[in-house]
This record gives structure tokens, sequence and C-alpha cells, in this order.
């Protein structure tokens, strides 16, 4: 490689000492030039992006006012018109550049929207204020703003029942007067319109509104199995393998129609979200009676767990009738979502849910009000409070 | 090479300039126009040296278009860009360019480092669209026709009714300028592995064109995760809002989905970010592909999105040391996986020596791909148990090619449990990876730009994992290149997007501050 006389490569700004050796000279040269290559590229890159930017605006500028020239004219045609402006001429529907587009052009509109473009963030660093007159393309130049997001955006301060105790709320950022004062969450309306709070989603199973930082844990309750339930099935399952059954628990029989039964709503998530997918069809004439007929059948459920209880014998056929139920109605889940009348004559097969219901009213309720208690009762189970703290989007 | 093209007539080819289009000059600038308006002799001369140069530049070694003859006959190699004269084949230095152009008027030049054109009346840089869509042909695809060689390409291939501006405008709304697919999302509580990875497929290329250009359409089936993946784009690059976006349908297809593999990912807790890609791309080829499962291990392909974007084959070849027969085995993969166990322990004595524990992603590869490993295999010729060697190297690079990186050990000891490896792994925003495929391992490509080329592929987006082994949290970075602060970083999963085929990646806009992802 034949080199140039002299210390120091084209960018001259790595340059070798006077006496240096002839190899540290080409060394110092060599990362000189290749100082020179990096910037060359760089400004290359940046002065392609800027120049056919600005070429284009001219072309854009230009077109426009042919058209204008000629109203009424589909904007598909080019009109037969010659304009000139001071960056560019158009002529036979065809543009061509007078001069440098970047001497003459000083602005640079969207290609997409012939807007003109911001060419400075809004906010934080190298913020200029935009001119208020002037309608821009709606691509701001992005923000670099600590505690911002690109777009400006902040959030809404962690308070109190959003994990985060009062003490760490006080714990604020002095140096940063702009970030968001405790207290400014209130409302919507009271919130300047780049402060963002959590939105809710509408589970897709269920159709109940969820707050979205809870999304995640509401599936897994709604449609998994991995809800406050789950250690149930798991706990159900091992006694049933053992051959015993609720029964056997200290909990006298009527304490147990109060809480949910464990096992038979976990154990068999399949059939659940059969029961759901009913509730959520509004259609269905069907429903109500069904409620009622349920209800009916509370008294009988009753009786037959407290004959269950007399005798040991009649104890184990019971629980192993159980299994044997349970399963059947598994099936009978998963192939029709309608048929549910099976269930009510299991003993101890029905849901948790309906359990509670039976117990809360045990003489026949009209089915709204019904409905509101099994929803009602939902909500507890599988979300806990909070609701109140998710805010409107 | 290709038997598709029809032959080159005999008759010389008239060169044409790209014709006028809305909102764009016709020529670079007025000196340029005045050149190509000259007559047909002139325009073909010019096109055809400029595709001359552009080859130069890009497919031979450096060494020939930094080569320089200086005004007195001298030869002047340098590092720095040179200038390569658009209407003769002299190749002159900076400082030599206006004694040419006085002597011989010649004006336009090419430098050598970004093939841009320099026009000397205007002292400055041109951008002509005609050369800049041939420059862009040229370091895009490496022809400069419009057909495609591969046949993996079919996908993308340019439909004659669909790509037609008339068909577009009518059936396509333009998005708003706002939207630019730079959204967070939020976190549904611990989806942070999700969302990482969501991230990743909203800003790879091919998926976007194959989502935006309605490639998933006319489905039925409930809860189909590519429908909720077609919403989530809809989403990001057309609907004005810069808030978080929450990915509701995804979690309850992830939900709902019976996949038995990944059972144990459907959980409320922390999961495996690399773990959910497989996830997702084998629930996304099931909805878009020939319905075939995927076997991990066979040679299977199909057509779908999935397996068109990152789908890879590997071979392995294993040579017996006993007969020396050689057996093949061809596998696809969709990502390559890194084990960093043995390196760092390699690189344990040198980090005690001094100096940090640092290791390049190029010597991961080297260590997987390059290098040779024994085995005992049962050889077909001997018909014995033998000794082999077995050496594995790509036979088909994808077009997005995922690597992950195995940061975990198992220590041995009393309380054996995994371990994560935090040893830093540097890795380029762009990578070579002719060394290893079977091509660049068994042919000579040393001086084959033009396939090391086609194999470099730009760092598309960056899956970190900070935290321990079972406890931390995802970040993604996306061509985050203004700023350093992904470089360097324990890079828990690297994903590159192919140079090849889609210009989008050529001209997409680097961002410099990714939006907060919510988490």
């Amino acid at each position: 490689m034949s080199l140039e006389t002299g210390d120091t490569g084209k960018a001259g700004i790595i340059v070798a000492p006077e006496d240096g050796a002839p190899m540290n000279k080409l060394a110092h040269s060599v990362l000189d030039d290749i100082l020179y290559d990096l910037v060359h590229d760089l400004l290359i890159k940046v002065h392609r992006d800027e120049k056919s930017a600005r070429a284009n605006t001219a072309a854009i500028k230009v077109e426009k006012l042919a058209l204008n020239a000629i109203d009424g004219s589909t904007p598909d045609q080019r009109p037969d018109v010659e304009i000139e402006t001071d960056a560019a001429i158009y002529k036979d529907g065809k543009v061509t550049l007078k001069g440098n587009p970047l001497k003459t052009t000083k602005e640079i509109l969207c290609p997409r929207c012939n807007l003109p473009k911001l060419l400075h963030p809004t906010d934080g660093k190298g913020a200029k204020k935009p001119d208020l007159g002037v309608i821009y393309c709606k691509r701001h130049p992005y923000i670099e703003k600590p505690g911002y997001d690109i777009y400006g955006q902040t959030w809404v301060a962690p308070g109190p029942g959003r994990g985060k105790k009062k003490k760490d709320m006080e714990k604020k950022d002095p140096n940063d007067p702009n970030s968001p004062v405790p207290g400014t969450e209130g409302s919507a309306k009271d919130r300047p319109p780049n402060v963002l709070s959590f939105p809710s989603a509408t589970c897709s199973k269920c159709k109940r509104c969820i707050l979205v930082t809870r999304l995640n844990n509401h599936m897994g309750s709604c449609i998994g199995n991995s809800g406050r339930n789950a250690s149930r099935a798991a706990a159900q399952k091992i006694s049933n393998s053992n051959g015993g059954s609720q029964n056997n628990d200290n909990t006298p029989p009527g304490s147990q129609k109060g809480t949910p039964l464990p096992g038979s709503r976990a154990a068999s998530p399949k059939k659940r979200d059969a029961e759901e997918d009913d509730d959520a069809d509004e259609s269905d004439p069907s429903k109500p009676k069904k409620k009622i007929k349920l209800a009916n059948n509370a008294l009988k459920n009753k009786v037959v767990l407290k004959a269950a209880n007399t005798t040991k014998k009649e104890k184990a056929k019971g629980s192993s009738m159980l299994n044997v139920e349970q399963k059947v109605d598994d099936e009978e889940g998963k192939n029709s979502t309608v048929q549910v009348a099976p269930k009510k004559s299991n003993p101890k097969g029905p849901s948790p849910t309906k359990n509670k219901i039976k117990v809360a009213k045990p003489s026949q309720p009209p089915p709204a009000g019904k409905n509101k208690a099994k929803v009602r009762e939902r909500d507890l189970e599988s979300e806990s409070s909070g609701t109140l703290s998710s805010p409107p989007r | 090479m290709s038997s598709a093209r029809p032959a080159t007539p005999a008759s010389p080819k008239n060169y044409k300039v790209k014709p006028a289009q809305q909102g764009q000059p016709m020529y670079g600038c007025e000196h340029l126009q005045k050149l190509f308006n000259q007559d047909q002799a002139t325009t073909n001369t010019s096109i055809q040296h400029y595709k001359a140069i552009l080859r130069t530049i890009y497919d031979q070694t450096p060494l020939i278009s930094q080569t320089a003859k200086t005004v007195d006959n001298q030869v002047v190699t340098t590092l720095t860009p040179t200038y390569l004269c658009l209407q003769c084949p002299s190749t002159v230095t900076e400082d030599d360019r206006i004694k040419h152009g006085t002597k011989k008027s010649h004006r336009f030049y090419v430098d050598s480092r970004s093939a841009s054109l320099y026009c000397q009346m205007c002292d400055d840089m041109v951008y002509d669209p005609t050369f800049e869509d041939l420059r862009l042909k040229k370091l895009g695809t490496s022809t400069f026709s419009n057909t495609r060689k591969r046949k993996q390409d079919e996908l993308f291939a340019p439909d004659p009714v669909k790509d037609s501006p008339a068909y577009i405008s009518q059936n396509t709304t333009t998005a708003t300028c706002k939207a630019n697919g730079l959204r967070g999302i939020y976190n549904a509580g611990a989806t942070c592995y999700q969302n990482v990875v969501l991230q990743s497929f909203l800003h790879n290329p091919i998926l976007r064109n194959y989502y935006l250009s309605d490639g998933h359409s006319n489905c039925d089936t409930p809860h189909c995760l590519s429908c909720a993946m077609d919403d989530m784009f809809q989403d990001f690059y057309a609907v004005e809002n810069t808030n978080g976006y929450t990915a509701a349908n995804i979690l309850s297809g992830f939900w709902i989905s019976e996949r038995k593999a990944f059972e144990n990912l459907v959980t409320t807790k922390e999961q495996d970010a690399h773990e959910f890609f497989q996830f997702l791309a084998e629930e996304l080829h099931e909805r878009n592909g020939d319905g075939k499962k995927p076997e991990s291990g066979s040679e299977h392909s199909c057509n779908c999105i999935i397996h068109q974007t990152f789908y890879g084959k590997l071979q392995t070849q294993t040579t017996c040391q006993n007969c020396s027969g050689v057996t093949n085995q061809v596998q696809s993969f969709l990502d390559l996986s890194l084990p960093l166990e043995n390196l760092t322990q390699k690189k344990g004595g040198k980090k005690l020596l001094g100096g940090k524990g640092t290791m390049t992603l190029q010597e991961c590869l080297d260590e997987e791909y390059v290098k040779l490993d024994k085995c005992e295999y049962r050889c077909n010729g001997c018909s014995s148990m033998q000794q082999a060697r077995r050496q594995t190297s790509i036979k088909r690079l994808p077009n997005v090619l995922s690597i992950q990186l195995k940061r975990f050990e198992y220590k041995q000891g009393r309380h054996e449990r995994a371990a994560k490896i935090d040893t830093p792994v540097q890795f380029p925003l762009q990578l070579n990876m002719l060394p290893y495929t079977t091509v660049g391992r068994t042919g000579d490509t040393k001086d084959n730009y033009e396939l090391a080329r086609q194999c470099t592929y730009d760092l598309l987006s960056v899956v970190v994992h900070v935290g321990e082994i079972d406890t931390g949290h995802y970040v993604s970075y996306y061509q985050v290149v203004r700023l350093q602060r992904s470089q360097g970083r324990s890079g828990a999963k690297v994903r590159r997007a192919k140079r090849k085929g889609v210009p989008a990646v050529l001209h997409c806009q680097v961002v410099g501050v990714v939006s907060q992802d919510c988490c």
C-alpha cells in the first residue's frame, strides 16, 4: 500500500508524534483514514436522506401548483401546464430540478400527506416551539426526555392501590419538575393528555372488562385453571386418588356448601367453559328456565348429601360414584353446550357457583336476581377488588 | 445461470431513464438531465457504466475500486474513498477530480464507498432516481432485474395484478403518518416474555408486509392467533394511537391454544421468551401453512410465512474414521442455539490472567459451525460402531435468522441447579454468515463478495433478559443503531433480518429511542 508522505491520513485528526517510528506513523495514518471513512459514510447517508427529501419536496410543491393552475381536473391526470418555481420546473407532466435543492428548498414536505414535517422535537432535548399557525405532518421527531417516551408520554404515578405504598410516592425526583405529581391522576379529565394510565381490556371468554395489568391472571383463572382453584383442584385430585372424599373433612357439611366444593370446578375446566359460553350466549331462551330448575334441586341435594354421611360403606360408594359421574359430565360438557341438565341429578357434581347460590337463596328467586348473584360471586372469586382504580381510557 | 431469463438479444439494449413519478423529480440535477437528454447512446453508456461501476464496487475486491491513478500516472491505493469516472474507466482521487474534469470534461464520478454519484458542476452528491434504483437493487438482490432466482422467494414475487399502482390505490387506504409501528405492549402480568417476541415479530419487515398486505385473510377459526397477529399489525401500523397496545387477543389465543409441547408455558408465571417464540412460530405455521405438524429434525419445509421467514436448513456431515465414509443429514431449523458453557470455561483461564471475560458472537458460531467434534456412530460401510468426526454447517440460510444464546448452565456440586451465564457476548450490527454455511465451508469463496453480501445479515432486534435465571425481565431493542446502548450487553437472543430480498430493510428508518416497553 503506497502512502502519501505525511504523518497522518486524510482526516488529519490522529497525528503521529514527529519522532515516531515508521510503523507508528503508518498505524496513525491508517487509523486516521478509517476515521475519515466512518465520517464520510455517515455524512453520505444523512446527506442522501436530506437531499432526496428536499428534492422530493420541490417536486411536490411544483406539482401542487400545477394542479391548482387547472382546477377541476382529476388528480390522476397530469395537467398540461408549465410551472416554474425557485426549485423546480413542471413541464409535460415531468418535474425537473433547478439548482441544488439543499439551497433552494428550506422545508421538507411529507411525501405521503404533503404536509410540512416538524423538524425539531416539541419537548425534551433539542426542543423548539413549533409554529402554531402551520399544520404539520403527524409524524414528529422523537422526544428525548427522562421519564417520558419518544412521543412525550408519561405514566400515572404509582399511587396507593397500584402496587406502591404512600411513602414511595413521597420520594419524588426533585430534579425533574415535570415528573407527574401524585394526585393528578384523579380522573381522566384532570390529567394532561400525555399522561397515560393502564387501560382495560375485554376478556374474550367472559366478556368482562379487566384492567390490563391483571389480564394474564384473569385469563389464568378464566380460561386456564391456574386461579386460586388450582391448588384446590390438586388437593381434590390427591384426596380422590387416595380413596378418601371430602366428607372425611372436619368441616361440617353445612359450611362446606357455603364455600365452593373443592375440585369440582377446577377439575373440569372444560365443563365450566361450556357453561360460561352458555351464559355469554344471551340469545339462548332456555337459560332462565334452567336456572329455576337448578334452584329446585337445591333442597334435594342437601338431603342426599346428609344421607350420604350416614354410613361408611355408602360414603365410599358415593365417592367412587362421584368420580364416574364427574367424568361423564366432562364428556357432556365438551360435546354440547346446551344440555346441562344431567348435572343437576348429581349429588356432588354441581359446580361451586351453583352450590353457593343454592345456599344463599333456598327459595325460588326470579331468574334475574340469580344471574346477578352469580356474577357477583364470580367477581369475588377470580379477581380481587381494585376495579375501582381501573381508570377510564 | 437462470434458465427462465430470456436470452440477451443481439441488438444493443436501449436503457431507459426511470419514468416520472409523482412527488419525485425526474433527474438528480440539471446537469444529469442534460446528459440523459443528449441522445440514446449517451444514456445507454451512462447507465451501462454505472452498472459496471456498481459491479466493481460491490462484487470485486475493494483493492480495485480503491486504487486510483493520479494525473501524473502514479498508482495510489488508498483507504479513503476514490472516485470512479462515469464517462470513462478511470479512477481518480478526490484531489484529482477537478484536473480530470478539466482535461476530459467528464463531470460525473461515483464514490467508491457509497456508490453515490458526484456531480462536479453542482459540486455535490446527486441522487438520481434512475441510478438510486439500480444501486438499491444491486445492494439488495445482487441483480439489476426484477426476477428472483431463489425458489423460496416465491412468496415475495411480484404479482402483476396486485402490484399495479391502480389496483393498490383502489383497494388500500393510506395509513396515517403518525402510525410507525413504534408502540409499547402492556404487560398483562408477567407477560414480558411474550411482549418482547411480539415486538420482534412486529418489526420484522417480512411478517409486517405479509400481514399488512392481507396475507392472512378469510379465516374463521375461533381464537385464531394469526388473526390476532393481523389485528395487532393493523393497530401498530395504521392507527394513530401512541400509547401501549393491549395484546388481549394474543393472550387469550395463547391460553386457549392446546399445544401439548408447550403446556408448561401456559401459566401466569414468568416464562422463557425463546419457548414462546417457538410456540408462536408453530402456532402461526399451523394457521397459515399446509397444516402439517412441523417436525423438528426432519427436512420438512412448507410455503407458509413462518417457514419462508425463519426456517433454514442445517447439514450434519459425519465422516467415519475407519472407512472415511461420509453421511450427510439435513434438518430444518427455526433458530440457531449457541451454547456458551464450553466457551466460558475456556475463556475462564484467560479471565484469570486479566482482561475482561467477553466474547463475540462469531466466536460462538465458530465453536458450533466451524469446528469438528468427535462422536461414535454406527457406520453403514463398516457395519460396526466407529469413531467419527461430525461437522455441522448451514445448508440454507433463512431470510430472517434468529440466534439464541443458551445462557444457562448446570452447576455441578452439592446443589445441582441451573445458573445463568452472565458473560457479555458482543455482536456486530452486520453479520456475515458465509463462513458457517456449507458452501462457505467447502468451496473457495474467499473472494466472492457477492456471495458474502448475500449472506450478510443486518441486526434487526435484540431480546435481552435481565435478572436471575428464574426471575427477571425481558427487554427488547430494535434497530437501535444510533445509540450504542445495546452493544456489549448480554444478549439473550439476537435476531437478524437478512438484507436480501426485502428492500424495506434497506431503507428502513433507524430509530434512536425505542418506545417504552410498558413492562
